[in-house]
C-alpha cells in the first residue's frame, strides 16, 4: 500500500456511516460489557419507578388526589399521570445520558484522540450516542409502561397521532439540551456533577410528577426555558386527550424553538470543547 | 503544490488556568519551521515539555495553532480540517486508541467506517493491515485479550486504515519489549519505504538514530538544530572516547600519552587504579584509537583493556538542549 487515501472525499453518506457504525459500536460494547446487567437494569429501573409511585398513592395517599391536583393536571387519575410522567423521565434521563456522556467516556476510554483525527463529522458521533440511547431508553419505556399497566395505570392515548408527535418532540428536545451539557462535561473533564445537576433540574422543573404551575414563578419560568417541559405538555395532551396537535401547536413550536436555540449554542461550542479536551489529552 | 506537511512560525500559546482563573499564558511551540516530506521519516526530538507533542497534535488538527501556518499538500490544516484528515492518521503510545471489548477486525472496521473507506476496499484492507502488524490469527479476539505490544501493533493498523500519506507517530513503541518495538520499527521504515511522509517522537533516541534520514529538535517551544543524526552529533561537538587500561604503568607510558593527546589538542584523563593499573581516556571527534594504541605497544605498555565509544544521538540531544558549544563546521545545522 502506498498513501493513496482511499476514502469516499466529502460523500453525503458519510454522516450516516459514521451514525450507523457508532450506533453498532456501541451495541457492540455495550452489550459485551454488561450482558446480563444490562437487561436486569433495565427492568429493575422500570418496576421500581412504577411501584414508587403506586405505593406513594395508595399507602400515603390512601388512593385519593386533592382538588387543586384536579384542577391544575387536568385528571384525577395520579397513578396513571404519573406513570406517563416516569416513562417520560426514564426516556429523558437515558436518553440524555447516551447523547451527552460519551464524548467524555471516549475521552477517559482513551479513544477520543482516534475519534477526532478521523474526518467523520462530530455531529454524527454525538447522533450515534444519543441513537444508542434512543433505542436503550424506549427498551427501558417498554418495560416501565408493562409494568404500569399490570399495576392498574391507564396507558392507550386518546390522541396517538398527537402523542406519536409529543414523542417525536421530547427526543429532539432532550437530543438538543444534551448538546451544550456534552461540551460542559469534555470541558471540565467530569460527568458526575453535570449529569446530576440536569437531571435532578428537570425532576422539578419540567411537570414529571406533578403539574409545573404548582411551582412558584420565577422556578417555573426556569423550567418553562427547557424545551423538554412544553414537549412534555404535547405528550401528555396526545395520552390524556386534553390537547390536540391543533391546540397544543404553541408547546410543539415553542419546544422545537428552544430546542433550536440549545443545539446552535452547544453546536457552536463543540469544538472548542474537543480542543480543550485534546489539550489534556495523552 | 508543496508536497507534504510544512508549518511556517508555527505558535501555540495556551491560556493560563488556575482553577476558575486566569493564569499566565503558556508558550508550548514558538515559530517552527518544519517540513515533512514524503517518503522519509523525520524525527522530533526534544526534552519533555518540549512541544513536540502540542506539534503533532496541531498537525493532527487536534488543536488549533495561535499563530503561523500549517499546511499538509498544500491545504490549510485549520481551514480545511476535514480535507486534512483524510491524508493523515495518528498513533500516539500512550493512549490506547481502540476499543477493548471489540476485536480487533471490527476496531478496524469501525474506523474504516469513520473514515468512509469504500466496504469493498475495507475488507480486503482490514485483512492486509492485520497481516501487516502481525495479528491475523487474532483479528477476532477481543482486544481487552490482547498484550500491550498486540494493542499497539492493533494501534498501528488502525493509523493506517484510511491509507494515509501521512502518518504521525508520538511515541509508538512506548512501554513495548525490545522484539516488539523492533518489529514496529521495520514497519515504520516499510511505510516511509513505499512513500508515506513520517512524523517520529520517541524518547528511545536509538530509534530516532535508526529510522530517521532528518531530526528537528525543538526545547521551550524553539527551533534548536536540525540535520540528519549524524549532522546534530557533529553539532553537539560529540566526541568519540577511547579508553584502555595498562597493567604496567610507569613514568614513560604516561609521558606518551600525555604527548599523544598534546598532539590532537586534547587533554588525556589519566586515573590509577586500585590494583596499580592505568586508566587512559582520551576524547576527540576522529577514531584515534589505533594510532594510541601503536603509541602506547611501542612505548612498552602492556594493554588489558581497550574501549572505543561512538558518540550517540542522546548525546547530541542532550549537549544541545543544554546549549552545549557548536563546532564552527556544523553551525549551519544551528537554527
Amino acid at each position: 500500500m502506498r498513501g493513496g487515501v482511499t476514502c469516499n472525499h466529502g460523500r453525503r453518506g458519510d454522516l450516516l456511516n459514521a451514525l450507523v457504525a457508532t450506533f453498532r459500536r456501541s451495541w457492540t460494547v455495550t452489550w459485551r460489557a454488561y450482558p446480563f446487567v444490562f437487561f436486569l437494569a433495565t427492568l429493575m429501573l422500570g418496576g421500581l419507578t412504577v411501584g414508587l409511585a403506586y405505593i406513594a398513592l395508595h399507602v400515603i395517599g390512601g388512593g385519593q388526589v386533592g382538588r387543586d391536583f384536579v384542577d391544575k393536571a387536568g385528571t384525577a387519575d395520579y397513578f396513571s399521570y404519573v406513570a406517563v410522567g416516569a416513562a417520560s423521565f426514564m426516556f429523558t434521563v437515558r436518553l440524555f445520558l447516551g447523547a451527552s456522556r460519551d464524548l467524555l467516556v471516549e475521552q477517559r476510554g482513551g479513544t477520543l484522540g482516534a475519534l477526532l483525527v478521523a474526518p467523520g463529522r462530530r455531529v454524527s458521533y454525538l447522533l450515534g450516542f444519543a441513537a444508542f440511547g434512543l433505542f436503550q431508553a424506549l427498551l427501558e419505556v417498554i418495560v416501565l409502561i408493562v409494568f404500569a399497566i399490570l399495576l392498574g395505570a391507564s396507558m392507550s392515548p386518546v390522541h396517538p397521532f398527537t402523542l406519536l408527535v409529543g414523542v417525536l418532540v421530547l427526543t429532539v428536545s432532550v437530543i438538543c439540551v444534551a448538546v451544550p451539557f456534552a461540551c460542559v462535561m469534555v470541558t471540565a473533564g467530569e460527568a458526575h456533577i453535570t449529569q446530576n445537576t440536569f437531571i435532578y433540574a428537570v425532576a422539578v422543573l419540567c411537570g414529571f410528577t406533578f403539574p409545573i404551575s404548582y411551582l412558584p414563578g420565577p422556578v417555573r419560568l426556569l423550567g418553562e426555558l427547557i424545551p423538554i417541559t412544553p414537549a412534555l405538555e404535547l405528550l401528555r395532551g396526545g395520552m390524556s386527550g386534553h390537547g390536540t396537535l391543533g391546540t397544543m401547536l404553541p408547546q410543539l413550536l415553542i419546544a422545537l424553538g428552544l430546542a433550536f436555540c440549545y443545539a446552535l449554542a452547544g453546536l457552536a461550542w463543540l469544538p472548542h470543547a474537543l480542543r480543550r479536551a485534546m489539550e489534556r489529552t495523552f | 503544490m508543496d508536497a507534504g506537511i510544512r508549518t511556517a512560525g508555527l505558535g501555540m500559546t495556551f491560556p493560563g488556568r488556575r482553577g476558575l482563573h486566569r493564569g499566565a499564558p503558556k508558550v508550548a511551540v514558538d515559530g517552527l519551521d518544519l517540513a515533512i516530506p514524503p517518503g522519509r521519516v523525520t524525527g522530533l526530538l526534544g526534552l519533555n515539555g518540549a512541544g513536540k507533542t502540542t506539534t503533532i497534535k496541531i498537525m493532527a488538527t487536534l488543536l488549533r495553532p495561535t499563530s503561523g501556518t500549517i499546511h499538509v499538500d498544500g491545504i490549510d490544516v485549520v481551514a480545511k480540517p476535514r480535507e486534512v484528515r483524510r491524508r493523515i492518521n495518528l498513533i500516539a503510545g500512550g493512549e490506547r486508541m481502540v476499543y477493548m471489548r471489540m476485536t480487533g477486525r471490527e476496531n478496524l472496521w469501525y474506523f474504516g467506517q469513520l473514515y468512509d473507506v469504500p466496504r469493498t476496499v475495507l475488507r480486503k484492507r482490514i485483512d492486509e493491515l492485520l497481516e501487516l502488524v502481525g495479528l491475523t490469527k487474532d483479528g477476532d479476539t477481543a482486544v481487552e485479550k490482547y498484550s500491550r505490544g498486540m494493542t499497539q501493533r492493533l494501534s498501528i493498523a488502525r493509523g493506517l486504515i484510511n491509507d494515509p500519506a501521512y502518518l504521525l507517530l508520538d511515541e509508538p513503541t512506548l512501554g513495548l519489549d525490545a522484539p516488539i518495538a523492533r518489529d514496529l520499527r521495520k514497519v515504520v521504515a516499510r511505510l516511509a519505504a513505499e512513500g508515506r511522509g513520517v512524523l517520529l517522537t520517541s524518547h528511545y533516541l536509538d530509534e530516532v538514530e535508526e529510522l530517521c534520514d532528518h531530526v528537528y529538535l525543538i526545547s521551550d517551544g524553539k527551533h534548536l538544530a536540525q540535520g540528519s543524526p549524524e549532522e546534530l552529533m557533529a553539532a553537539a561537538g560529540c566526541d568519540r572516547s577511547v579508553r584502555v587500561v595498562i597493567t604496567n604503568p610507569s613514568a614513560p607510558i604516561r609521558a606518551i600519552a600525555t604527548e599523544f593527546a598534546a598532539t590532537l589538542g586534547v587533554t588525556p584523563t589519566i586515573v590509577a587504579g586500585e590494583n596499580g593499573e592505568l586508566e587512559i581516556t582520551i576524547r576527540h571527534a576522529e577514531d584515534v584509537a589505533g594510532p594510541l594504541m601503536s603509541a602506547l605497544v611501542t612505548g612498552g605498555a602492556a594493554i588489558s583493556q581497550l574501549e572505543a565509544l561512538q558518540p550517540n544521538l542522546e548525546d547530541a540531544v542532550l549537549t544541545l538542549a543544554a546549549g552545549g558549544a557548536v563546532p564552527a563546521e556544523a553551525e549551519a545545522v544551528r537554527a
